[in-house]
């Protein structure tokens, strides 16, 4: 099986195509597929068929996805690392820039692309990717520095064999799952299959686009007997880098130039692992290998994987980006913890410091468009359990996460590539933290790594910046599904003035908001009088009841009654036997009762 | 009882029983003493049987011992790591036989003197008996050593019935948890018994008597909650996995559905000083609805137990059971009358006399 190729050789470099409209028209809908051999299931398929397509563009190009929603839920499309500069509303995530596209309705995303490098497209409507629905998105640049033989893309995934949302609402965000263990993969997938042999010719060179479009777990990648080199990472060109390792969270990608042997006598492994510290249990019948071969030759042997003995991948923060930044200054600051906790339900969510993110009524970004200008700018109206803030615009945003829990978080930002100023390592012991000291910083890079997915290490810190010249409704969250459906997110309003000024939406999303019955004008909480009010808005579960309560303390105070009742009356027993006693000694002094006529004492 | 150095059900057993065997101790010899020690015939012969009885204790008291220690030995040396993912269901059960033991055993302490004269009956019936031992080799063993065999067989009886009570209420806890209340328990019982035998201030006596019974029922209280409260947390951690043992004191290691007051410190499972409360009292730092109930219901039942035993001493009959108990005691002594004119025939038969049915005025 060949790998996936795209429709480019080395050979159209010389000729740029003039910008054109590239339209995708995609019927959404249910259907069946078994891609790791071992289980059918019902995944989400488009135009019948599962994979979904790959989008494939050029720089420049307008894209029109023009979707129909035939599943019995509702759909969403984010096409993940589009800045979507001036076309905000068609950045796809639901309650934050639209409505979701109910069952039977038709939806446009139609922007133009300015960027190139590889990226990936995915639904935005609670966990409903992981059910299958995502792909990748290249968008070719006919002006790219290197010299290559031949553009090919992979993709890495996790697979599930039941249903997402099955997961979150049963075994997930339940009180059964007070430990917020996430649910464990069955399988690890390259381009949606298993076994890849990849027919490579020798002493080539490919430009390889790693992809990861899973849902949870970071993979390691690495291809026996051959070293490459990182060109791009999150659409951001970087100066060659050789390696011969990567650890590619989800969402993140890595393009890479691979050059093959001069020989054709053997295949050679390569392999996709899972990072097995992620999950809280590992089963047996869990195969977190996936083998791939770059096939020379198809009749030769296709070898086992070597085990390895410890993962040594090239740590993506020190990669230098071909175009160069100093790090920028930052003129605000957003600080947060990652927390993970319980609340009053007995389930475990997700918290920026200590508040979870919960859905508006209405999509942040049609908040910003109805309410009146001059309270747009007030974070309040957006919700107080959404974690809004609201930024200013051209201003230099940093954001600072410490990390409060011992897991990896991959963290994604919409509508931008932002400078990675600091990453600490992950502390020694799971009771310690790292935390950001501004005035004790750690190793910050001359010219700043960029990307749009970084990981955060356990119990550690990271320091992003990121320049507000977007106008828009962004984004900010773990892109591990079950974090984001656990509510750890933000959302960045961006210049709301501006986006008042810039921003239109279009019929179609008006209507889909209509069709589905969702509020579309006022503030979180719906309210179209008073913005100030919240009355009504969507918040998280109360938490968990600390100590004693009113039921506790009438409970102890109940106990401890009935314990000295009872004590008093053994007492009063013990006592009557006194009066009996004194009485029956006199009676009966040194006497053999054999004269007892009944066998009761008086 | 998760308690690990003093397991206060095997103190109150053995204190109880140990009680009992020195009651019985005390009886034997004030019956020598007024029976025997009062004529000055022959006063080596009353040494010789008061030695009789403390040898004849002595080594039934051993004959315990051993059988005690063989028995707690291979019971624990089997492993007792048997009870896998059902562990809490056998917790929960071990305390609720834990509790009936000693719930049962408790209010009888508080009746002493009963338990005096029901073993001075005893022991007369038992002495008049052995005039009637057969005339073999083992009858006139028997006759001599009566003094010795009496305390042998009653109190090996009662060490056998201490050693089953205290196999049920100890399933639960470590081997060294043993030693030091059996210790206690006997040296208490043995003290009791011997001041009882002096005669002593038996309003002392009993006060010491009603805390101790009060402490009892406190520990038993606690051991019906806990009962309780094993079963429950059972079925949460089948409801949860593993995420209940992960999550220590905090979230996620109970049902916030039953739960009426949780706190994250003051673990007995885990904590110490906490764990002697909960020996004591079955504190929780974690409690359910389940385990606060059966703690309160607990009580009442005591409480309703002692109304009923003070009405059927006032009474001789508990309530609504009059004509039955009446009926039944009846038959009992129409029984007693019978063996006792039977006696009576023989001794008249034996001395050549005529013998005359005694007539009693019928009850």
């Amino acid at each position: 099986m060949r790998l996936s190729t795209i429709l480019l050789g080395a050979a159209t470099a010389a000729a740029s195509v003039a910008a054109k409209t590239v339209q995708y028209d995609w019927v959404v809908s249910t259907v069946t597929a078994n891609p790791d051999d071992l289980y059918e299931r019902d995944v989400v398929g488009v135009n019948g068929a599962w994979p979904p397509p790959p989008i494939v563009v050029e720089k420049g190009d307008r894209l029109i996805v023009n979707m129909t929603n035939k599943l019995d839920q509702p759909a969403s499309i984010h096409f993940h690392g589009m800045y979507q500069n001036g076309t905000n509303e068609m950045d796809g995530p639901v309650f934050v820039t639209q409505c979701p596209v109910p069952s039977g309705s038709n939806f446009i995303y139609n922007f133009t692309v300015d960027q190139v490098g590889s990226y990936w497209y995915h639904s935005h409507y609670k966990a409903q990717y992981v059910n299958g629905f995502r792909g990748p998105l290249i968008v070719k640049d006919p002006d790219e520095p290197w010299d290559y033989d031949e553009d090919v893309y992979l993709t890495l995934s996790d697979w599930y064999h039941d249903d997402a949302f099955y997961l979150v609402k049963n075994e997930f965000l339940t009180l059964r799952n007070p430990t917020g263990a996430e649910p464990i993969p069955d399988a690890g997938l390259m381009n949606d299959t298993q076994n890849v042999k990849w027919k490579v010719e020798p002493n080539t060179t490919y430009k390889l686009r790693i992809i990861n479009i899973g849902g949870f777990v970071s993979q390691y990648i690495w291809f026996e007997g051959h070293d490459f080199e990182i060109v791009e990472v999150d659409g951001i060109y970087v100066e060659n880098q050789k390696a011969s390792m990567l650890y590619v969270t989800v969402a993140q990608r890595y393009t890479i130039l691979l050059t093959t042997k001069n020989t054709t006598d053997e295949n050679f492994p390569f392999m996709i692992s899972f990072d097995l510290n992620m999950l809280d249990n590992l089963p047996d019948t869990l195969q977190y290998n996936t083998t791939g071969w770059l096939t020379y030759d198809e009749d030769a042997d296709f070898p086992d994987a070597a085990v390895i003995d410890e993962f040594d991948f090239y740590d993506d923060f020190y990669l230098v980006p071909l175009e160069k930044e100093e790090p920028w200054e930052a003129d605000t600051t957003i600080t947060a913890t990652v927390i993970m906790d319980n609340l009053g339900d007995g389930a475990n969510y997700a918290f920026f410091s200590n508040e979870t993110y919960v859905a508006p009524k209405v999509p942040t970004l049609m908040t910003v468009m109805s309410a009146p200008e001059n309270e747009s700018t007030n974070a309040w109206i957006y919700g107080s359990n959404t974690n809004a803030h609201v930024l200013e615009y051209g201003d230099v945003v940093e954001i600072v996460l410490n990390n409060g829990d011992t897991g990896t978080h991959p963290f994604h930002l919409h509508g931008h590539a932002f400078q990675v100023i600091e990453r600490s390592n992950a502390s020694d012991s799971d009771d310690d933290f790292i935390t950001y000291d501004a005035s004790n910083p750690g190793i910050i890079n001359e010219y700043p790594m960029r990307r749009d997915t970084l990981y955060l290490r356990p119990n550690g810190y990271f320091v992003i910046r990121f320049k507000a010249n977007n106008p828009g409704v962004w984004f900010f969250h773990c892109h591990i599904e079950w974090h984001l459906e656990q509510g750890l997110a933000m959302t960045l309003i961006e210049a709301p003035t501006e986006i008042r000024e810039r921003i239109t939406i279009p019929d179609d999303h008006w209507a889909a908001c209509k069709a589905g019955g969702y509020s579309y004008e006022g503030n979180a909480a719906a309210n179209t009088e008073n913005y100030f009010d919240l009355t009504g808005e969507a918040v998280q579960p109360d938490p968990l009841p600390a100590g004693f309560t009113a039921r506790g303390i009438v409970a102890m105070v109940f106990s401890c009654v009935s314990a000295f009742l009872g004590m008093g009356f053994i007492t009063w027993y013990g006592m009557s036997e006194l009066k009996t006693t004194e009485h029956e000694v006199a009676q009966v002094m040194g006497e053999i009762p054999l004269d007892d006529e009944s066998g009761e004492s008086k | 009882m998760a308690n690990n150095v003093f397991d206060v059900s095997v103190f109150f057993i053995v204190f109880r029983e140990t009680l009992e065997a020195s009651i019985i101790i005390s009886v034997l010899l004030a019956f020598l003493k007024q029976g025997v020690g009062r004529s000055s015939e022959d006063p080596l012969l009353y040494k010789r049987l008061v030695k009789h009885v403390w040898v004849g204790s002595a080594i039934g008291l051993f004959c315990c011992l051993v059988i005690g220690g063989a028995f707690i030995g291979t019971w624990y040396s089997l492993g007792r790591d048997i009870w896998g993912s059902a562990e809490d269901i056998y917790e929960g059960v071990f305390c609720l036989i834990a509790t009936i033991i000693i719930s049962i055993m408790g209010l009888a302490m508080l009746r002493l003197n009963k338990l005096k004269e029901k073993w001075r009956v005893k022991i007369a019936e038992a002495l008049e008996e052995r005039n009637h031992y057969g005339k073999g080799w083992f009858g006139r063993f028997s006759r001599k050593y009566a003094m010795a065999i009496l305390p042998l067989i009653t109190i090996l009886r009662e060490g056998v019935e201490a050693i089953v009570f205290v196999g049920g209420v100890s399933l639960s806890s470590p081997a060294k948890a043993f030693p030091l209340p059996v210790i206690c328990g006997l040296a208490g019982g043995i003290l009791i018994g011997y001041l009882m035998y002096k005669g002593g201030d038996f309003v002392k006596i009993q006060f010491f008597l009603i805390v101790a019974t009060c402490f009892l029922y406190l520990v038993g209280a606690g051991l019906f909650s806990k009962a309780v409260w094993y079963l429950e947390f059972y079925k949460w951690v089948q409801l949860v996995g593993d995420g209940a043992a992960e999550s220590g004191t905090g979230a996620g290691s109970y049902d916030i559905r039953k739960s009426v007051w949780h706190v994250n410190c003051c673990d007995p499972e885990n904590d110490g000083g906490w764990m002697i409360f909960n020996a004591l009292f079955g504190w929780q730092n974690s409690a359910t609805y389940g385990s606060v109930i059966s703690y309160n219901i607990y009580w009442i039942a005591v409480m309703v137990a002692v109304l009923l035993f003070l009405y059927k001493e006032k009474n001789g009959y508990y309530p609504g059971l009059k004509s039955w108990t009446l009926k039944r005691d009846a038959k009992k002594v129409a029984k007693r009358r019978a063996k006792m004119e039977a006696r009576r025939a023989e001794a008249a038969a034996a001395a050549g006399e005529e013998y005359e049915e005694t007539k009693t005025a019928s009850v």
